[in-house]
């Protein structure tokens, strides 16, 4: 079993009338309400909490990709995470991810992750996913009609550039490039780790599949409703003959860790709440560009998560509905044990991501919370999925260098 | 009296394409924008009083070959269009295009400037200015769709584009209807439709009208003098009262308009 740390990097600042006031969180979020000295703590703090993460002990340390957002101030995840690979010197540094059809040319990403598994020392999970609708087509203009035959065609850019022995040329239908032939090159062999944040689609659960990736599901809904896609996913990998090594899997959950129950609420009821009313407040039209899910996802019923139906279910929900349905797995180290493991027996994951901080949650209640996961409901949860190898984790170096202090040579 | 409308099939690069027409008289050929594409409409029966009217559906709307992914690009679209004419046995007829089917339409006379007689540019798409950004209409909710597509949107017309769901799976189709359609002038017009059309513009010799409503939220009645001043000759007419779908709205005004044009 692996725990992984994961910081969406919220602006903890938006006005107490945002959802009421603005239409969006994402895409046209007003700027004025960004304050930048605000964003100066913000980074600061938030770096702290991941390095924090490692500290303690956590398996790995996750950061992502978004744009436009309120929610998720880290449109770089790779500049975190190079922050990261010195001041950090266990933790798998798990980059969830670059959304590949963003980035022109792609081979940007394979330097970019072949620079952060050297320094690093061989602990880079690449993470790669097509990128939400609200990211990619509408904050980055990328034409939703063509958005995933250019990541699938990057992706396979991105993994000769890795996997090729020699220098080559790539005619590709959105990137041709005469002279591919990047350094650096990743440490970990034949590449890092490559791990897939989807929504549910079959497609992709067929494409990792056959890629032999991880796939994770990356949902603010909890276990419960998490269960229910990951029945299908794994129903999938037997109609098509694969493994159902728990490895294979990743799912992101939303932990709040206190000496009782009714302490947990005291604590973190109005962040949470921040975070399902404030921060998934996206506007309907930007949940879902026409093109974006394939017809075929579509007529299987594929529901966003974001838009008009979800956001009113959210906003009328309270804490006891968020923690009674499994949004957030709550309480007394006892209790979020108790659950946390129904989960990840429920979900088959190997890979768990959890979110400590969550919404408006100060730095002191994220040292907290992260602390008291790892010291009481981390060492309850090793053990599980033993029987099986994960063969989707970073292998690095022995002794890898970590941040020193400049010397003035002799 | 009004003959009968035919359907016929004509094949294209080996696909084939099924072709509704109906009139006799000097061909039209008529393209459409990204609604109301599907059925025969009034405005279509008023022109057929005087010309052979063709109306194709183009390629991603339905069920059909080509389908979107044999098309990549605005040049891969227009060619397909001179293909498709030819396969109708259409030298240079009139052409009516609405909205990406007006884009279709100026692309063709400036590649081609024989390609199109005369040619009427309804609300057409391809052109950008930064102070007239129109609504979004990739954005537009299913539901608010209505509101931005026609002047009323409580009009028959706009019900009988969109009507009210009666049920959850006419609401499903209307859903991924939006989706199919608005993906596939989306891409070509995705996220800003100025896609290098106004450098080739000064191309076109077709005499040309550019009709656009002045109630249009999506291409915003401005647009008109943009498209006629880079097109010799070109005159502008705005219907006032008019939304996007100036023509199912307005449908004896639009064709009697064409009719005025197409006659001087």
């Amino acid at each position: 079993m692996k725990i992984s740390w994961f910081h969406l990097m919220p602006y903890r600042f938006l006005p107490k009338d945002f959802e009421d006031k603005y239409r969006s969180v994402w895409v046209d979020v007003p700027s004025h309400l960004f304050e930048a000295d605000k964003a100066h703590q913000l980074y600061n703090e938030y770096l702290d909490e991941l390095e924090f993460a490692d500290e303690v002990g956590f398996d790995g340390i996750c950061v992502n990709e978004h744009h436009n957002n309120a929610y998720g101030i880290m449109p770089s995840p790779n500049i975190t995470a190079a922050t990261l690979t010195r001041r950090t010197k266990d933790a798998a540094i798990i980059v969830l991810g670059n959304s590949l059809a963003l980035y022109n040319p792609p081979l940007r990403v394979a330097e970019e992750f072949a620079m952060l598994d050297c320094i690093s020392g061989g602990r880079l999970v690449a993470g790669f996913p097509v990128g939400t609708s609200m990211d990619t087509n509408f904050a980055y203009g990328v034409n939703p009609a063509i958005l995933r035959e250019k990541y699938y065609e990057a992706h396979d850019l991105v993994m000769k550039a890795w996997t090729e022995p020699d220098m080559f040329a790539f005619n590709g239908k959105y990137n041709q490039v005469r002279y591919a032939n990047i350094w650096p090159r990743p440490l970990q062999k034949p590449h890092p780790p490559v791990w897939i944040p989807g929504g549910g689609s079959v497609e992709t659960w067929e494409w990792t599949s056959r890629m032999n990736y991880v796939y994770c599901y990356l949902s603010y809904s909890g276990y419960k409703r998490g269960i229910q896609v990951m029945n299908g996913y794994w129903k999938e990998m037997e109609r098509l003959g694969t493994d159902d090594n728990p490895y294979r899997a990743g799912f992101l959950q939303l932990v709040c860790v206190a000496e009782t129950d009714e302490k947990a609420k005291e604590l973190y009821a109005e962040h949470v709440e921040y975070f399902y009313k404030k921060c998934l407040h996206v506007y309907e039209g930007f949940a879902d560009a026409p093109g974006y899910r394939t017809i075929r996802t579509l007529k299987a019923g594929a529901v966003a998560q974001l838009g008009a139906a979800a956001n009113q279910t959210r906003q009328a929900m309270t804490w006891d509905d968020f923690v009674e349905q499994g949004y957030v797995i709550a309480g007394s180290p006892k209790t979020v044990i108790e659950n946390l493991r129904g989960a990840v027996e429920g979900l088959r994951v190997g890979h768990l991501m959890v979110l400590l901080q969550i919404g408006s949650m100060p730095k002191d209640l994220t040292m907290k919370n992260t602390e008291m996961f790892a010291t009481e409901v981390y060492p309850e949860l090793q053990g599980m999925w033993d029987e099986y190898e994960d063969h989707w984790w970073p292998q690095p170096i022995e002794e890898p260098e970590v941040a020193g202090m400049a010397s003035a040579g002799d | 009296m009004v003959a009968q409308q035919n359907g016929q099939v004509v094949t294209v690069n080996g696909a084939d394409i099924e072709v509704a027409s109906k009139g006799s008289g000097e061909p039209l050929v008529y393209l459409h924008g990204a609604f109301g594409y599907r059925g025969w409409h009034p405005f279509m029966d008023a022109l057929a009083e005087q010309f052979t009217v063709y109306a194709p559906i183009q390629p991603g709307f339905v069920d059909s070959a080509p389908g979107p992914d044999d098309i990549d690009d605005l040049l891969d679209l227009t060619l397909y269009h001179f293909d498709l004419l030819e396969a109708l046995g259409l030298e240079a007829p009139n052409v009516v295009g609405h909205f990406l089917g007006g884009m279709i339409a100026a692309e063709m006379a400036a590649l081609r400037p024989d390609s199109v007689s005369k040619m009427v540019l309804a609300a057409p798409a391809g052109l950008w200015l930064d102070e007239e950004p129109g609504v979004d209409y990739f954005a537009t909710p299913i539901d608010e769709l209505r509101g931005v597509l026609f002047a009323d949107p409580d009009s028959d017309a706009a019900k009988s584009v969109l009507p009210e769901p009666k049920d959850d799976l006419e609401r499903g189709t209307q859903i991924i209807e939006r989706v199919r359609s608005l993906a596939t002038v989306g891409k070509f017009l995705w996220p800003i439709p100025d896609k290098g059309l106004k450098k080739r513009m000064g191309r076109i010799k077709a005499p040309t009208l550019v009709v656009v409503g002045e109630q249009d939220k999506v291409v915003p009645a401005s647009y008109g003098n943009e498209f006629a001043s880079r097109i010799e000759g070109a005159s502008v007419h705005t219907m006032a009262g008019a939304g996007h779908m100036m023509m199912l709205e307005r449908a004896g005004e639009f064709a009697q308009l064409i009719r005025g044009f197409m006659k001087s």
